[in-house]
């Protein structure tokens, strides 16, 4: 079957592949929970909608909702919610659902869904160090787990127990996104030095690790106005993507957030936002948001990593492909 | 009244504040949408650009090398006027200059125009606060725009820019216009572009304004500051947009942003004419912008505070001056309509020249081929004039070709006579 292209939802719905996914699913489910509670942090549950949303980047669009007569968005990420909720949860976290119109042309990266969900978390007072720990420690946790609860599942789907050998053992790498560019330059991929990795990068990179690798340091333009920059040097984001190795690409997405009023204000004028839409969150961060970092891990990617499977559709019962209108 | 006189005073004028207060400050409110407004250069007086005279110089070495090229004597037809733009190929050093969100600008003279632009093979910028004012969908004046555009445009040239401001950042045009099925074929081949707009020439330091009825103002009010300022008997209002705040670091992260978000789009900047425009122009180049576009404060504009048309910002001739050799494509508008001014634009340094208020004229004298003639006469003239000059690509202009009777250049030491043989 062309990779590219689901089948009608019935008959994606009967296929035991899926149904091994969404067993995987649960029990990542199961050991993300596990492991966030033990380490501290409590779960809450993310709005649907409101106001403003991440605004985003790559083109990736957030739906309009008629609220009462006012433009409200659906929340393509729950970010600035995240930050709110510091101030009465200081390490918390969500398994978030998300709707990002993401421009067609990703619909054949395999790693793309308009729909899709985050495990979200956030911890007050954090570095990224911080943040990565976490990060790494929840990746580490939940593949374990998985590996230890249902072996035979991943063994089915043609997963090696060896290639998680690295990982397991609680190995990760870790390089800025300038040594990334210029690795890239070395295989003769051309990557922008100002911009994110782009997918076929990430792919390039992904391919040739034996272990999951952070990449660190994306430059200011790259990113939302809530990564924050780097005080000691200007233009560098305190920001970080954990790519798995094996081609599976990009899993996490985390920074330490900008929390200044005045850095946050500036921040959004040179990413083109309309500060006054952010009312509610400027608001707060005038009172004072608490500094922290944190990250989103997308759970779909993440049993894609684990089961092997060619494409995000594929470990989703309701798949929406971008560009593809489906039910 | 009492019959006070303040002789060599603008009393009249005081009496006119006097009795209507701050709807002097503007036009008439009923002259919005029928007339262009603009600086009006004192009479008889030829403003920055238009003092400066064409010198066509006697000998001429780069006539001989196209000569050589075509092994015959060159004419004034030999001068190959095709030019990038902006990362687009234009048949002309000319583009159709935005027309913003003014009732003038966005009805079927913004249709005809874009029309008209695609024919004749050149880049066409749309204006701001489209979507915020008119609407996003198959029918909105945007799209409307586009499609009329890209239906008659031949293949490989021009090119659609569509400016973004603050409070069309809210209504996310370039997001919706980038994944739009309607634009993908511009876009898919490299003909499609966005544009920072962080100021215009006739308001230089304000946002967009626009009168509008008391029903719109209503539908609009919670986007932009919609006030009773004009004394209109009809109800009309005025609405304004914010002018969006702009440092260095601003700017150059903006760029950056348009250019990682969309990758396949051109990106353009357009800023009013600033003191500071040297350095804007700058910034912009090296943060990757495709096109620097300069309105001078001759620029034209469907609705503008009087004194901002009289008294503010720099003429187009000092900023292309300020710039001087541009790092970049520099694009330059303001009350651009013939040749002469035109080649006067590129001698400084422009890349090439928009067309605004001449455009809209141009459709309204005839909707179906006005701004085609008009065209046509500017290029015939830029033809004779470049050929005059001993050059055959706009490119070659240099301020060589340019004098000003202000600033007379120190004449070269006298040639020894050469001996007779």
């Amino acid at each position: 079957m062309d990779q590219n292209t689901p089948p009608p939802l019935g008959e994606h719905l009967r296929s035991p592949r899926l149904r091994s996914a969404m067993l995987v699913q649960q029990e990542v489910l199961y050991a993300a929970r596990e492991f966030l509670r033990g380490a501290g942090f409590v779960e809450l549950l993310p709005p649907l909608v409101g106001p403003v949303t991440d605004p985003g980047g790559r083109g990736a669009k957030a739906l309009d909702v008629d609220y009462y007569g006012q433009p409200y968005k659906l929340m393509t990420s729950a970010i600035l919610y995240k930050q709110a909720s510091l101030k009465g949860f200081p390490r918390l976290f969500y398994i978030a659902p998300n709707v990002r119109v993401e421009p067609p042309e990703t619909a054949g990266t395999g790693r793309h869904l308009v729909e899709f969900h985050q495990i979200d978390v956030e911890l007050a007072g954090g570095t990224r160090q911080d943040a990565q720990e976490v990060a790494a420690g929840l990746l580490t946790h939940v593949v374990e787990h998985v590996w230890t609860a249902v072996p035979h599942l991943l063994r089915e789907l043609g997963r090696e127990e060896l290639d998680f050998a690295e990982l397991r053992q609680g190995k990760f790498d870790a390089l800025t996104h300038a040594e990334a560019v210029a690795r890239l330059a070395a295989h003769g991929h051309p990557q922008s030095p100002d911009a994110e990795i782009d997918w076929a990068g990430e792919k390039v990179l992904s391919l040739e690790a034996d272990r999951p690798f952070f990449v660190n340091d994306y430059p200011k333009g790259s990113r939302g106005f809530y990564d924050r920059e780097d005080p000691e040097r200007p233009g560098v984001l305190r920001n970080f993507d954990l790519i798995a190795h094996g081609g599976y690409g990009e899993l996490v997405s985390g920074s330490e957030r900008e929390s200044r009023y005045a850095a946050i204000v500036t921040r959004m004028r040179e990413s083109g936002e309309n500060p006054a839409k952010y009312a509610w969150y400027l608001e707060l961060a005038r009172e004072g948001i608490e500094p922290s970092a944190g990250f989103g891990m997308g759970l779909q990617r993440l049993v894609r990593f684990l089961t092997g499977l060619d494409a995000l559709w594929q470990v989703s019962a309701y798949p929406k492909l971008p560009g593809v209108i489906a039910p | 009244m009492s019959g006070l006189r303040a002789d060599g005073f603008p009393e009249e004028a005081v009496r006119a504040r006097a009795r209507a207060g701050t709807a002097e400050v503007f036009p008439p409110a009923g002259e919005y949408g029928a007339a262009l407004f603009g600086a009006a250069p004192a009479p008889g007086v030829p403003d920055a650009l238009d003092e400066l005279r064409l010198v066509p110089p006697v000998f001429m070495p780069r006539r001989l090398e196209r000569l050589i090229d075509l092994g015959r004597e060159p004419s004034y037809e030999d001068v190959d006027l095709g030019t990038g733009i902006g990362g687009f190929t234009s048949r002309l050093p000319l583009y159709l200059s935005a027309f913003g969100s003014t009732r003038a600008g966005s009805g079927d003279l913004g249709v005809a125009a874009a029309r008209q632009a695609a024919r004749l093979g050149i880049p066409m910028v749309i204006g701001e606060n489209m979507v915020p004012v008119h609407g996003y969908g198959s029918s909105s004046a945007l799209l409307e725009r586009v499609a009329s555009y890209a239906g008659e445009l031949p293949d490989g040239v021009g090119g659609v820019v569509v400016q973004q401001s603050t409070e069309d950042a809210d209504s996310e045009v370039w997001n919706l216009l980038y994944s739009d099925p309607g634009s993908r074929p511009l876009r898919d081949s490299g003909r499609l572009g966005f544009e920072l707009k962080a100021g215009q020439g006739a308001k230089p330091g304000l946002g967009g304004m626009t009168v509008v009825g008391a029903a719109e103002a209503e539908r609009l009010g919670g986007r932009f500051a919609v006030r009773d300022l004009l004394g209109d008997p009809d109800g009309r209002l005025l609405r304004c947009a914010t002018p969006g705040t702009f440092t260095e670091e601003i700017v150059r992260q903006q760029l950056r942003f348009m250019r990682n978000n969309f990758p396949l789009a051109r990106t353009w900047v357009k800023f009013h004419p600033g003191r500071d425009i040297a350095r804007a122009a700058a910034t912009a180049w090296a943060a990757g912008a495709d096109a620097v576009t300069v309105d001078g404060a001759e620029g034209g504009t469907g609705w503008a505070p009087r004194v901002f048309l009289e008294a503010a910002g720099l003429p187009l001739g000092e900023c292309l001056r300020r710039v001087g050799s541009p790092a970049g494509d520099l694009l330059a508008s303001g009350r651009m309509w013939e040749g002469g001014r035109a080649v006067r634009a590129l001698a400084l340094g422009a890349t090439a020249v928009g067309l605004g208020r001449a455009a809209l004229l141009a459709v309204d004298e005839d909707p179906e081929s006005g701004l085609v003639r008009l065209v046509e006469a500017i290029a015939l003239e830029v033809r004779l004039l470049v050929s005059a000059l001993g050059k055959y690509r706009p490119a070659d202009l240099s301020p060589e070709d340019l004098w000003s009777p202000r600033t007379p250049a120190p004449g070269p030491a006298p040639l020894p006579v050469p001996e007779p043989s």
